[in-house]
């Protein structure tokens, strides 16, 4: 209520109302979000990694999958961070390897956000049901599975390896914990008075009224979730479960593990994926410190 | 300050203070603004103001609790000789709680619910005195007995005792180590008047037992001056006036002092005659010339447009006032334009005359409530519990008139309000409405027609803050029921909504109607919740305590909008209180509920004067009495 609002009584004369007007300036959320400098540092980095995946083809010097140069070669004018045992360019690797992380990221983001979304309001509306008890339930084994060994089983024993099944594995195992967080805003939200006064003013859905203030929680929870798909993809390419005919940065370290690059001394190999990684999952959660301004106003005040 | 006899040095001295309030994202301003005052050892000292008035900022200040973004910028602030604006943090550590008690405002959640009542206390007294083991349980027993509780609730848990019993603890917990200074922040809001009635009186016998000075900060003017000595008034930052509380009632100096005060009255009376101030505070945060209550003063002259009024001692107080100077100072060339001396607020009132309140029980009945029961059930483990919130209750609603339902918390009052809105169903018993297109059995009505009932039946909820959506604007807020229940168009529906608010007066309508809640004053947004209400064309509306949350102020603006619709629509209101003097300002009939029965029933003026309930009785002795003597006599 101090947000500079000049209002003087209702039954004053319009002598003020150009100040009225002109005075109040609201903030809408993406003013909001940039206003924060971590949030701003994320999303300029993370526009930097997008710009790179978009035009990977003119920036890198050699397709992400050749590996037809000289094995272990030096950083060079040719090979900028040298060549693996196999004989791949690092830096076009690097490159392209952006693609499947932000992809992952994206829709890995994007299938967790709706199946929490789904289940987490659905269950929260029911609140005190049977179809609640049924998906809380759900939601409760989902949130106790030990999540990486499914993860690994389910891809494991996959016929086909790939982005779509990344996603889908992603999507389907990380979920949980988002759906009971937007269940139990659904239920504080729909005991407010003012969704009572929507039911007074004859609405049939109250969807409408709560919807705009479930975004900002739908928002921290994609990025939180993009950011966990990024981690998840890496960790499981890592682990040699990635689509072998790909690049990313996890089947790159997967390699280079393989490799033994630590033991042979090759650090390039192994930080440069690994120093990627690491920026695009900080560049994330600095828009989460962003997004986090949306959903709690006291953020906003120091 | 200390204009009158010479005074020891007291032990709160407050010298030009000014607290600053510097958000990151909006305007910086200045809350409170060159305070000053001094506080004598054992003086109780009442401070009051509406909200945003500082009052808060000000006690927090004088702990130098505060937090970022508000900063103390200037001023000092010695207690019993120490500046403590410029003190170590580790001395003010042991000052406070040993010398500085205080009660806050959200002291219903202060206490540390994981933790016994009796280790609170422990941790408290072991910190800041001597006493171990079994002399501490000792005091704190003591402590109990001081605030009459039952010492067998030391080993309670917080969430064990009562909201009323809470607010004695921290009393309790405040008194603890015998503080020479006790900081009251609106210690009873929020609590029942019955309740707020029993620990104020203990606040008031503790410190005449023990000798502390208390700084006591309320909204609610007439405990304030009940209990205190000596009275603050704060408007927009500034105090505005400083008075002996009998003083300050017989003859208030600042044109807000009468404001404040014209807002009570004795309901008991032929005619009521209650105050309101119109408009709202300046904006700190832009440039104020001249005074900052010029703009809603009634007695403004020239002079205060241009001029800022400062603190002057005046009649054995001190204001800040040119009116109260020039019409009481030593003889001035008074300008033209002086108004006359005045006790009371010489702005707009809200009248009802004994006359007004005869014309009860006129109107034609069309909603019947008859022999109406409800029990709530509810099970933990194996065992069954039943409890009676609403026992056999008859009574009916008439067109064009206004029904008061008077009771404490817990009473029944909303599960009754509940019932008759078709929100719950009663376990017996039957609630009919008699509608202009046909009657509706309100007991019996299967969930698919309750939309249509709605039609008829709407409601004014008690918190204006929660009750609209702050992320929708107006438009939609109210233009949502235009279409729903009366089948308008878009551009119909935006065109009735304007028209909607211009009736509760928040014109013009094209300044409002895109704007979001959280832009508009507490009072303007309950009108906008009136005008979402109206928006239905209802017959019968339910107002749930519209008033409560709202600065007693301006209360009376928002029940005289309430009364001239009434009037004007020939709607029935049922209208929710525990407060007697709103009831008698607009009901025509009061129900009196108690533990879920009707313990009265009748014309107003009938059921205030001649109460024949117990209940009614402590309702009308919890209205301060210090005010009533005046409006008697």
């Amino acid at each position: 209520m101090t947000a500079g609002v000049v209002q003087t009584g209702s039954g004053e004369g319009p002598a003020d109302a150009s100040a009225v007007e002109g005075e109040y300036t609201r903030m809408r959320w993406p003013q909001l979000i940039w206003s924060s400098t971590k949030a701003r540092a994320g999303i300029i980095l993370l526009l930097l990694f997008v710009l790179v995946a978009l035009l990977a083809p003119v920036i890198a010097p050699y397709e992400g999958t050749r590996s037809d140069f000289g094995a272990l070669l030096p950083p060079s004018g040719d090979h900028l961070l040298g060549t693996t045992s196999q004989g791949g360019d690092i830096f076009s690797q690097l490159i392209y390897g952006s693609r499947i992380s932000l992809t992952v990221g994206l829709f890995g983001g994007l299938v967790s956000t709706a199946i929490a979304l789904i289940i987490g309001m659905w269950s929260g509306y029911k609140e005190g049901t049977v179809t609640d008890d049924i998906l809380s339930f759900i939601t409760n084994v989902a949130i106790v599975v030990p999540v990486l060994p499914l993860m690994i089983v389910l891809i494991a024993y996959s016929e086909v390896r790939g982005v779509p099944l990344m996603v889908f594995v992603i999507g389907i195992t990380s979920w949980a914990g988002h759906a009971r967080a937007k269940r139990s805003q659904i239920i504080t939200l729909r005991n407010r008075d003012f969704v009572t006064a929507a039911k007074f003013a004859g609405e049939g859905r109250i969807f409408r009224e709560i919807m705009p203030s479930m975004t900002s929680l739908v928002a921290a929870g994609f990025v939180g979730a993009a950011t966990g798909a990024i981690g998840a993809e890496a960790g499981l390419s890592f682990l040699g479960l990635g689509d072998p005919n790909t690049v990313s940065w996890g089947t790159m370290l997967y390699q280079a593990d393989a490799q033994g690059a630590v033991a042979q001394g090759l650090w390039l190999w192994v930080l440069a994926p690994g120093l990627v990684l690491a920026l695009l999952i900080t560049s994330l959660t600095f828009i989460n410190f962003g997004v986090d301004l949306l959903s709690n106003p006291h953020l906003r005040e120091d | 300050m200390s204009a009158n006899g010479p005074q020891p040095t007291p032990l709160l001295r407050v010298r030009d203070l000014s607290v600053r309030f510097e958000p990151r994202m909006s305007p910086a301003l200045t809350a409170v603004d060159g305070v000053g005052f001094d506080l004598a050892d054992g003086e109780f000292v009442g401070l009051i103001g509406e909200s945003g008035s500082g009052k808060s900022t000000l006690a927090t200040a004088l702990l130098r609790l505060l937090d970022k973004p508000c900063r103390i910028s200037g001023g000092s602030i010695e207690f019993d000789g120490e500046d403590i604006t410029t003190t170590s943090q580790d001395n003010l550590r042991r000052r406070r709680w040993r010398d500085i008690g205080t009660v806050f405002q959200s002291s219903m959640n202060a206490l540390n619910p994981v933790m016994r009542i009796e280790a609170q206390f422990r941790d408290a007294i072991e910190e800041h005195s001597d006493l171990r083991g079994d002399a501490v349980t000792d005091r704190v027993r003591e402590l109990f007995e001081m605030i009459m509780i039952d010492p067998r609730f030391m080993a309670a848990y917080p969430h064990e005792l009562s909201g009323g019993m809470k607010q004695r603890i921290n009393l309790a917990l405040a008194l603890a180590n015998r503080p020479r200074f006790v900081l009251l922040d609106e210690p009873t809001t929020g609590l029942d008047v019955v309740v707020q009635r029993s620990i104020l009186e203990a606040v008031r016998r503790l410190q005449k037992e023990q000798g502390f000075a208390v700084l006591f900060i309320s909204h609610d003017i007439g405990t304030v001056l009940e209990l205190s000595d000596r009275i603050f008034v704060m408007y927009a930052g500034r105090l505005v006036e400083q008075q002996g509380a009998a003083s300050l009632l017989e003859n208030p100096l600042h044109p807000y002092s009468k404001g404040l005060l014209g807002s009570y009255s004795d309901p008991r009376a032929d005619t009521v005659r209650v105050t309101y101030i119109p408009g709202r505070p300046p904006d700190l945060s832009r440039p104020i010339e001249g005074c900052r209550f010029a703009a809603r003063c009634p007695e403004a002259i020239e002079r205060c447009q241009s001029d800022d009024p400062v603190l002057l001692p005046l009649a054995g107080g001190s204001v800040a006032c040119h009116v109260a100077h020039l019409q009481r100072g030593p003889v001035q060339d008074a300008p033209e334009d002086l108004p006359e001396p005045t006790r009371v607020f010489a702005g707009p009132a809200f009248v009802k005359t004994a006359e007004d309140s005869a014309r009860a029980l006129r109107g034609e009945v069309f909603l019947e409530v008859s022999d109406v029961s409800k029990v709530f059930k509810h099970r933990r483990g194996l065992k069954r519990h039943s409890i009676q919130a609403v026992d056999n209750v008859s009574f009916s609603l008439r067109r064009g008139k206004v029904t008061a339902l008077v009771g404490q918390s817990g009473s029944g009052k909303t599960t009754l309000a509940r019932m008759i809105t078709g929100v719950d169903r009663p376990t017996s018993g039957s609630i009919r409405f008699i509608g202009s297109d046909g009657d509706i059995e309100v007991d019996r009505l299967p969930t698919r027609r309750l939309r249509d009932y709605r039609r008829h039946v709407q409601m004014v909820f008690q918190d204006p803050y929660s009750s609209l959506n702050p992320a929708l604007p107006l438009r939609y807020t109210l233009t949502r029921p235009l279409r729903n229940h009366r089948g308008l168009s878009a551009k119909q529906a935006k065109a009735v909504a304007g028209e909607l608010l211009e009736t509760v007066a928040l014109t013009p309508s094209r300044r409002f109607i895109d704007r979001y809640p959280h832009e508009l004053s507490g009072g303007q947004r309950q009108r906008v919740v009136i005008a979402r209400a109206l928006a239905a064309d209802p017959e019968l509306i339910v107002a749930d305590e519209p008033i409560s949350s709202l600065d007693v102020s301006i209360r009376a603006e928002i029940l005289e909008l309430l009364e001239q619709l009434v009037t004007d629509r020939d709607i029935g209101v049922l209208y929710i209180t525990h407060d007697l003097l709103s009831a008698r300002l607009l009901a025509d009939e009061i129900v009196v509920l108690n533990q879920g029965t009707v313990v009265e029933h009748g014309p107003v003026l009938d059921v205030i004067r001649n109460p024949a309930d117990s209940y009614t009785r402590t309702l009308l002795d919890a209205i301060p009495n210090r005010y009533l003597k005046p409006a008697q006599t």
